[in-house]
């Protein structure tokens, strides 16, 4: 009897207090074979989130921290001169490893954010004349803090499409921080290891393409992501406690890739949870995740005091599940 | 294309049920003084077609019945309906012939239909409920004799019907001749009849329409049938359209854990594979079995 995702899951539970938001994200990203990008601020777990996952895995873990300075050869890789031997030798970078950690990734300039997005969509790399393939499973949890925008580069939209999902990450409950107080500070960590193996989450991501998507769900996914494109009708209350017109909000709505994000994410979430067939909660469960960086909202946004979020809910609800 | 036609109507009659809950809003007033169901036979004959009459009448003078849910006819063949809307000096009667034909024998029991309207009365919403009809589905022309009854017995029988409607009619003529002899009375002044208002009756339970909703499912056990009576479920325990399954379970009349199962298995049947479908049905049929158990 295989393992299944509920105990990698489970395990990972076991290690990491509340953000069950950002483990299930990693999960689901993993059944995916896609990338997620958390926005939050520093210190909610990320980086736990990802260690343990890869012990979990009996994987490999890197955390790439972007700064201004940093350079594409820093990331994949670069070939060095080898005086013994009178030629150049390859050096992989720290995107050779299952889960990849980019810390901050709006810290880096272009070019090095464009690098890391072609090597994800890609899954290889090519350094010199050599092309070089990434493990499989290969994930990379992109962060990006919110608090402290000075000296970033903003994620240009095309390449923010490029992640399955970007997720909310947010401060614990009381409840949680008090038990994240008694796990780590007063008892010494269990660290996790062999929960499953890289040939256990290739299992499940076939599993996960074999669920099944009913038509209903289907058009039901359209319709969510046609909704982002034509917002007519829909409203939300603006800061002013005014309902205001969200399709005035939105200057473009999500493009097709956000289509299919949605049905792998239903997939997957459905594998989760043991089942073969996915349902329209899925559907609605992973949507704002699968929509939130697809959306370009305008400058209305801001000057009517109107959360993204509650524009993004607002558009969910107005679409009936079937 | 009988047994399509049979399940057409039960699904309606359960898709209108439901729906007419929580919709209050668009409720006609009305003053219902009669609301019946009958049928032109108690002992309709295996594959004869007979007729179910819903009659309502209603003081008000309209153009159109809303809300009005005819019974499950889950062991019946919808072979027509027909509807007629009359208006009369006292108000307005609606009169629904539904032409069936039963291809069993043995007993029908055929729930009350219903009327969602507001009381003209009192001005309260009400459900007004039918008489429920049980009918004794009987063997061909032929079977008594074919069943050993002797055609002596047979003969008697058909002479004391004989009897029977010769004294009827008799009685009618003697009632009509001393009312047309008695002198007219004098004409008395306007005054308002007091009519009795039909007996408002306790509104359907969470049970009834899960007992509705296993003898939709068992009848028809295809995917169609299975999200029609999951969307009659849902609003059943509160539900509205559009929601999902996460949704419903919150409600308070999804609390139990056996309703819980029923809407669990009915999301499988609605959205699960074809191959699965086999497996799905049977097993919503099951959790409904063990709520109704």
């Amino acid at each position: 009897m295989s393992v299944r995702p509920a105990t990698l899951t489970a395990a990972l539970e076991r290690t990491i207090v509340g953000q069950r938001g950002v483990l299930d994200a990693l999960l689901l990203a993993l059944l995916c074979n896609g990338h997620v990008l958390l926005e939050g601020p520093p210190g909610l777990a990320k980086t736990l989130a990802c260690r343990a996952l890869a012990a979990a895995l009996d994987g490999e873990f890197k955390r790439i921290q972007f700064t201004p300075d940093l350079l594409p050869s820093d990331i994949v890789g670069t070939r060095v001169f080898d005086q013994r031997e009178s030629a150049f030798a390859t050096v992989l970078g720290p995107i050779f490893a299952n889960v990849v950690l980019a810390d901050e990734i709006n810290r880096a300039p272009a070019k090095v954010q464009s690098a890391l997005l072609e090597s994800m969509q890609e899954r290889q790399v090519t350094i010199g004349p050599q092309t070089h393939p990434l493990p499989d499973p290969f994930v990379v949890m992109a962060t990006m803090n919110p608090l402290d925008s000075e000296g970033t580069y903003a994620l240009p939209v095309a390449q923010m499409d490029r992640f399955l999902m970007k997720v909310n990450v947010g401060y614990p409950s009381r409840a949680e921080e008090l038990e994240i107080l008694e796990r780590f500070a007063m008892n010494e960590r269990r660290p996790l290891h062999g929960v499953a193996t890289l040939a256990d989450v290739r299992a499940w991501r076939e599993e996960a393409r074999a669920v099944h998507v009913d038509e209903k769900l289907k058009r039901y996914i359209v319709d969510l992501v046609a909704s982002t494109r034509e917002a007519g009708g829909v409203r939300v209350p603006a800061g002013n406690g005014e309902a205001v017109s969200v399709a005035s909000l939105i200057d473009y709505g999500a493009s097709p890739r956000a289509t299919l994000a949605l049905a792998y994410l239903a997939r997957a979430r459905a594998l989760l949870e043991d089942r073969d067939f996915a349902l329209p909660d899925d559907v609605r469960a992973v949507a704002p995740h699968a929509l939130r960086h697809r959306i370009g909202f305008n400058y209305r946004l801001t000057t009517q005091g109107v959360a993204a979020d509650a524009a993004i809910d607002a558009l969910i609800a107005s679409v009936p599940a079937p | 294309m009988a047994r399509f036609l049979t399940v057409a109507l039960t699904l309606a009659a359960l898709s209108c049920a439901a729906a007419g809950i929580g919709r209050a809003q668009t409720l006609q007033r009305l003053t219902v003084t009669t609301f019946v169901l009958g049928a032109d036979t108690s002992r309709p004959q295996i594959e004869v077609p007979f007729h179910l009459v819903v009659t309502l009448n209603v003081r008000e003078r309209i153009s159109a019945v809303e809300n009005l849910e005819l019974p499950i006819l889950a062991e019946l063949e919808l072979l027509g309906d027909e509807r007629r809307l009359e208006a009369r000096p006292s108000g307005t009667q609606y009169r629904e012939t539904i032409t069936v034909v039963a291809h069993h024998t043995g007993s029908i029991s055929i729930a009350p239909a219903t009327l969602q309207a507001i009381d003209a009365r009192d001005g309260r919403a009400k459900q007004y409920f039918t008489n429920p009809l049980t009918l004794q589905v009987v063997g061909g022309s032929l079977e008594p004799l074919q069943a050993g009854e002797s055609f002596a017995g047979a003969a008697l029988d058909l002479a004391r019907r004989a009897l029977l409607w010769g004294l009827g009619i008799a009685c009618v003529a003697a009632v009509l001749i001393l009312a047309l002899r008695r002198r007219a009375p004098p004409v008395p002044p306007p005054a308002v009849v007091a009519v009795a208002p039909a007996r408002p009756v306790v509104a359907r339970t969470l049970r009834d329409e899960l007992g509705d909703a296993l003898s939709v499912l068992r009848a028809d056990p295809t995917r169609a049938t299975a999200v029609t009576v999951r969307a009659a479920v849902w609003r059943t325990v509160g539900g509205s359209e559009g929601e999902t399954l996460a949704d419903v379970l919150h409600r308070p009349a999804a609390a139990d854990p056996r309703v819980r199962d029923v809407l669990r298995a009915l999301e499988r049947a609605a959205f699960t594979y074809d191959a699965d479908l086999a497996a799905a049905v049977p097993a919503a049929c099951a959790a409904l079995e063990r709520y109704l158990a």
